[in-house]
């Protein structure tokens, strides 16, 4: 295994000088899937499948702890060991994520410091940050820093159509989300309140005291305890609201030289004294006092509480139990936040293991746990990233601050966009998405051609079909011909849109 | 399976059993948006103002004759206003009473910008003010209960429109024929009965909704199976608009749980050889008359159930310009038509035809803010939290609807 990394890495350093080469040639996205594929981001020569009577215990970690397993995945974590594969996904930075990168570093909207991106037009800054997201939840190997980052960007939500947020984003994903998806939580709301984004999606930056009549803007102080650490029962008062907008006063954004950059300007901060929470800010402590907010709502233990039933509702069940929730707090309170720890916690509970299959997808999960489940090689163009607003879950749309929202009813009018896309993305119907699903039928089916009903659920739903299930499929088979690419076609379609599918 | 997921099941078990088709009594909007800035000066003609003719010595429609049949002249609505002939389609709807007109509506936005003063209207909001979303995304959110189908929202055409933005859904069909499996075989049948047998054995969260959406494809199915066929005589013009309206009617009498459709018609953007009771714009003018005239014609047992409102980013100039047309403007008239309209009247105080000098482009002065009249469309469709749809604004009565 080792040497083959090794040797990988030399092919991949030689390979890509030759894909450079020719890149002008061929067209980049060419070139990325046609070499990504012969470092390994494909489906391997046989796939192994869980088919025992419940859901298999690695599948269901690769299932939430990530998007799904890709095509022998569920090999290649067993063979490890599943402490060992999660050890490596909470130290991402370990994990080498070349061929990821090679498909989804290009977008160069997503580098840029804030404020950059106003030379760029709105539809190339909303198609980029969107095709980034969805290309690392698709290939990256780092899944749970992916599914940490997009439960930190619906905690943190911005909806980029509003006011000149589309210009910010891309540096606040980078800043805010990424860069402490699983560090410190004190760290990551710190980050977000002057982040230029959020300053503008929440009117931060119209927060001023410039007279003595001014009264803040409450916006983003109310959002901040109700949705970002308390939680809307978290024991705080109006008066709390507004002496933490006191507080927060004089963050500025840059409009001429270096636009979207932001400052602290003493002459609109209101230098009074304050008391938050029971804890007295003393007068004078200027751009000080967003520091001192930032600690006392951090490490209040309401936050603990609403913090960890997030996490528990995203990563085991919408009913959050109780006795988890208990215990991951007092984690939290322990560890100073440690997103790392509160997640570790909750993936070994007990809890976590007996809630197999009782989450239901959200659109963007079932699309990417489609293209992962089938090997899909995509370069997320428009048409693709269109099904996910089809489906009500466009990127980085969602208008609220309380982010898409994780119950299931929300999502259940759009099932029909759901069953057309699992038949368009077998059939390789979906524009700029290819699947080979004669090669994955073959793969699952150990080198035989076909593939029964009975041998390819297990692979999408990492267990064995119920009679019922494999009932409906072969009735649907019945009379046609299996080993035709249609059958195949359709009865994998048909699995994709299955209820089973949809859940996780 | 742990106490509490057993729990959260029961729950979802019980939410789900609660759940029901969408209603079929449910009131639709159909919004037609009239891109381009649409000079309705020309449609509801201000022929008692006589400055209307001393400022537009080629443009304007020539006052009406007596002759309602005239292809000519300008057909009398009052003593003040006449409608443009090629909308005389619209002209028993209006003298019948299901036909309203609101002058002199607009927006503040000072831009003089298609792109700008579009996407301000149709997120529905007040100048430089963003709050995410369209306003009638926002209103499906108001309206978001367990009904919401593909087909709550639709907008006719290829993408879904600024204005349906955030709503919890909604689909861009061409026609009905979007409403179906697209299988590799083309044959959905089959599929649908697999479908069928998984998640009618569904008792979970997903079970019932998976049996509506079946059922709502089986609808549109058999809707599609026979060729639809017009209610009383209903002639839609040729043309994407009245194929579009088509649908939607097609859709309203399915019930199935159409709420909002948006339509676009385009062309209005008349800077050049604009025309009069011909031309350029009277061809726009006869395909919107005409298409609202089929609707109505074919919805005439739907009438209390539909408004139809007719609205553009900005009205035009009141003078005309050198190159025969009118350039970018402010207000317009608005039109809603249907059942439960107060119709058969332009309301509004005339503002006269002296320019805003306001900053932003001249022309017609704004009397209502257009927001004030979206609110009572939004009332008479049912719209219990206007403030959620419109946060901030606070509306002014018209007396519409």
């Amino acid at each position: 295994m080792e040497s083959n990394v090794k040797l990988s890495r030399r092919n991949l350093l030689r390979s890509a000088t030759v894909a450079g080469g020719i890149l002008p040639l061929m067209g980049c996205e060419r070139v990325i899937s046609t070499f990504t594929r012969e470092m390994g981001q494909t489906i391997p020569e046989t796939v192994s499948v869980a088919d025992g009577a419940e859901i298999d215990q690695v599948f269901h970690l690769l299932a939430r702890a990530g998007y799904g397993p890709w095509p022998g995945d569920l090999c290649r974590v067993r063979s490890m060991g599943a402490e060992n594969w999660m050890e490596e996904q909470f130290h991402p930075e370990t994990i080498d994520d070349t061929l990821c990168d090679l498909r989804a570093r290009r977008f160069e909207t997503l580098h840029h410091e804030p404020g950059t991106c106003y030379e760029y037009k709105k539809p190339v800054l909303r198609e980029e940050i969107a095709r980034h997201t969805l290309l690392r939840a698709v290939y990256s190997k780092r899944q749970l820093f992916e599914v940490m980052v997009g439960f930190w960007t619906d905690h943190l939500n911005i909806n980029i159509e509003k006011g000149d947020c589309i210009y910010l984003k891309p540096s606040d994903d980078r800043l805010v989300i990424r860069a402490n998806a699983l560090g410190k939580f004190r760290n990551l709301i710190r980050a977000s309140a002057t982040s230029p984004a959020m300053l503008v999606y929440l009117d931060g930056k119209e927060n001023k005291k410039s007279g003595p009549d001014d009264v803040p803007n409450e916006n983003y102080a109310r959002e901040l305890l109700e949705l970002h650490t308390l939680g809307v029962h978290g024991g705080y008062t109006q008066k709390d609201v507004y002496e933490t907008a006191r507080c927060l006063t004089g963050w500025r954004l840059r409009t001429g030289w270096r636009k979207g950059t932001v400052y602290f300007d003493a002459s609109l901060h209101d230098d009074g004294e304050k008391e938050i929470l029971g804890q007295r800010i003393p007068a004078g402590g200027g751009q000080q006092d967003l520091d001192r907010v930032i600690d006392i709502v951090c490490s209040h233990p309401a936050t603990a509480r609403h913090i960890s039933t997030k996490l528990i509702r995203r990563l085991v069940a919408d009913d959050a139990p109780v006795s988890l929730v208990d215990r991951v707090a007092a984690v939290f309170s322990e560890s100073d936040g440690d997103i790392k720890s509160l997640v570790r916690n909750i993936l070994t509970s007990e809890e976590f293991k007996e809630s197999r299959g009782a989450k239901i997808k959200r659109p963007f999960r079932f699309i990417v746990s489609s293209m992962r489940a089938t090997g899909t090689d995509t370069h997320a163009h428009s048409p693709l990233i269109e099904y996910l607003a089809r489906m009500g879950q466009g990127l980085f749309q969602h208008p609220t601050p309380d982010g898409y929202p994780d119950e299931p009813d929300s999502w259940m009018g759009t099932l029909l966009w759901r069953w057309n896309f699992a038949f368009a993305l077998a059939s390789n119907q979906v524009p700029s998405a290819e699947v080979s699903i004669e090669q994955l039928a073959k793969a699952i089916d150990k080198g035989r051609r076909g593939g029964t009903p009975a041998k390819l659920l297990p692979h999408f739903i990492g267990r064995a079909g119920s009679k019922r299930e494999l009932d409906a499929l072969e009735k649907y088979l019945a009379g046609r011909e299996l080993h035709s690419n249609d059958g195949r076609v359709e009865l994998i379609g048909l699995i994709l849109a299955s209820p089973a599918f949809q859940r996780y | 399976m742990s106490r509490s997921s057993r729990r959260g099941f029961l729950r979802n078990l019980f939410l789900a059993s609660e759940q029901k088709m969408p209603d079929a009594g449910a009131k639709t909007l159909v919004c037609v948006f009239l891109r381009g800035g649409a000079d309705m000066l020309n449609l509801v003609v201000p022929y008692g103002d006589d400055q209307y003719y001393s400022l537009r010595p080629s443009l304007s429609i020539p006052r009406p004759n007596g002759d309602d049949q005239s292809q000519d002249a300008a057909i009398r609505l009052d003593e003040f206003y006449a409608f443009h002939p090629k909308l005389r389609p619209l002209l028993p709807i209006y003298r019948e009473g299901r036909l309203g007109i609101v002058q002199a509506v607009g927006s503040d936005n000072p831009t003089g910008s298609h792109f700008e003063a579009q996407d301000q209207m149709e997120h529905g909001e007040a100048y430089g003010r963003t709050i995410g979303g369209g306003w009638l995304g926002r209103y499906l959110r108001t309206r978001a209960g367990k009904n919401m189908t593909p087909l709550s929202g639709v907008a006719i055409g290829p993408t879904i429109p600024e204005s349906l933005r955030s709503a919890p859904s909604a689909s861009a069909i061409d026609s009905l024929e979007d409403v179906q499996i697209k299988t590799p075989s083309g044959d959905p049948r089959a599929v649908s009965l697999a479908l069928s047998a998984m998640y009618g054995a569904e008792a979970g969260v997903l079970g019932q909704p998976g049996r509506a959406t079946l059922e709502l494809l089986n609808r549109v199915e058999s809707l599609r199976g026979r060729a639809y066929i017009p209610e009383s005589g209903a002639d839609y013009p040729a043309g994407s608009f009245g194929a579009g309206l088509r649908e939607i009617a097609r859709l309203v009498k399915a019930c199935v749980g159409l709420e909002v459709a948006c339509i676009d018609l385009g062309g209005w953007d008349t800077h050049f050889f604009q025309g009069t009771t011909d031309g350029l714009q009277a061809g726009v003018i006869d395909e919107l008359a005409r298409g609202l005239s089929a609707f109505d014609t074919d919805l005439a047992r739907h009438r209390d159930d539909v408004i139809t409102i007719v609205i553009t980013e900005f009205g035009r100039r009141i003078y005309e310009n050198a190159s025969l047309g009118t350039d970018h403007g402010r207000a317009f008239a608005f039109l809603a038509m249907g059942g439960r309209v107060k119709g058969g009247r332009v309301t509004g105080v005339w503002p006269g035809l002296e320019e805003e000098d306001s900053p932003g482009p001249g022309g017609l002065k704004v009397m209502f803010d257009y927001r004030s009249v979206l609110s009572e469309v939004l009332s008479a469709s049912g719209c219990r939290n206007i403030s959620q749809v419109f946060p901030g604004f606070k509306p002014q009565p018209i007396g519409l609807v």
